[in-house]
């Protein structure tokens, strides 16, 4: 079989058996190495998520309820005092003051919510920040009181009770906000949340209403400086 | 012989968990920046309109025990205020949030329809706390 011997194997050869197996091999192996990445990548998500689920949800959930209670409040008083209004004085309409601040309110509760909205969605902080905020935030920890933002650990029973005229058990807290709202989230652009409370008091004098509800309203106005 | 073949699959597992283990660590990062950020407003939100619908039947609430003083008997209102006072309604990992959330809600409409409230405020109630003024 001369024609066998006429054949040249040489590296070079396109027929080179082994040359061929090699590069064979190295794509199988950056082949593999990827999907290596690839499965460990999708891993990672699925770790990452699950281990920063509760936190994540903690935060935003807390901070978001806190960053309300005060305008809230404010709003249940001065729709409460237009209805005693419309109740005590059927023939006469209800003072200006009173549905002009409630507009106002409503206003102010629409921008903060929209502040909210435009504060997340701008750039976000690195997991070390979460870290920090995590630890700032103290899961378990209340800052004044045994009933401050969280719940209160001491159960059901405590400081929350209902007592004689016991005005000031709610009043808001201070969240201490991941995010960055473009003001201090108690003065958003407009009136502040202190001009609005300032206001109500000044109509519940003129109005001759409760003493006890300006007591209230000053506490709520404290709470928020 | 055998010790050299062995150190070569062990070269190999390594480079094996290596790519894993880098993989991992991006990916880790990733998971933990989507919950934390692209779910954070939904969560905040979802906070906020709850506190503030529960502020406001607290608010209402408080400002009518005000006003009727000792007037009238007001156990509704009073009701109404101790379920708020005990409700950590800003508390996410709350069992029965949903729950105590609709007793309240009860409550208020009840106190509403007891006070002749003549507004119709059962609108803010159903669409669950978002509402315009209709008085």
């Amino acid at each position: 079989m001369s024609w066998v011997k006429s054949v040249q194997y040489s590296g070079e050869d396109v027929f080179d058996e082994d040359a061929d197996d090699i590069n064979l091999q190295d794509k199988e192996w950056k082949y593999n190495m990827k999907k290596r990445v690839r499965d460990g990548y999708v891993d990672g998500i699925d770790h990452g998520k699950e281990a920063s689920l509760q936190l994540g949800f903690n935060m935003g959930y807390r901070e978001g309820a806190a960053s309300t209670m005060a305008i809230g409040q404010l709003k249940g008083i001065i729709s409460a005092i237009q209805c005693w209004c419309q109740l005590q004085r059927p023939d006469t309409p209800t003072p200006a003051s009173v549905t002009d601040l409630l507009q106002r309110v409503v206003k102010h509760e629409d921008s903060l919510m929209e502040a909210m909205r435009t504060a997340l969605e701008n750039p976000i902080p690195s997991v070390s920040d979460v870290s920090e905020n995590m630890e700032d935030l103290g899961v378990g920890e209340v800052e004044s009181g045994c009933c401050g933002d969280g719940g209160c650990s001491k159960g059901s029973d405590c400081c929350r009770k209902d007592s004689d005229m016991d005005l000031g058990p709610i009043l808001p807290q201070k969240p201490r906000l991941s995010f960055t709202l473009p003001t201090d989230p108690f003065t958003i652009i407009g009136e502040s949340l202190e001009q609005l409370l300032q206001c109500c008091m000044d109509i519940v004098s003129e109005l001759g209403l409760s003493q006890e509800l300006i007591r209230h309203l000053q506490q709520l106005k404290s709470a928020t400086e | 012989m055998a010790h050299k073949s062995e150190d070569v699959f062990d070269c190999i597992l390594m480079a094996d968990d290596r790519f894993h283990v880098e993989g991992y660590r991006e990916g880790f990062d990733e998971g933990t920046r989507q919950v934390m950020i692209d779910g954070q407003e939904l969560r905040a939100s979802h906070g906020a309109k709850l506190s503030m619908e529960v502020s406001f039947y607290y608010g209402f609430g408080i400002t009518w025990k005000c006003l009727l003083q000792n007037n009238t008997d007001c156990e509704t209102l009073e009701s109404l205020l101790g379920l708020i006072q005990r409700f950590p309604h800003e508390e996410p990992q709350y069992e029965n949030l949903q729950e105590d959330m609709e007793k309240v809600r009860a409550k208020f409409r009840l106190v509403c329809s007891l006070l002749n409230v003549p507004t119709d405020l059962s609108n803010y109630v159903k669409s669950g706390g978002s509402w315009g003024i209709s008085f």
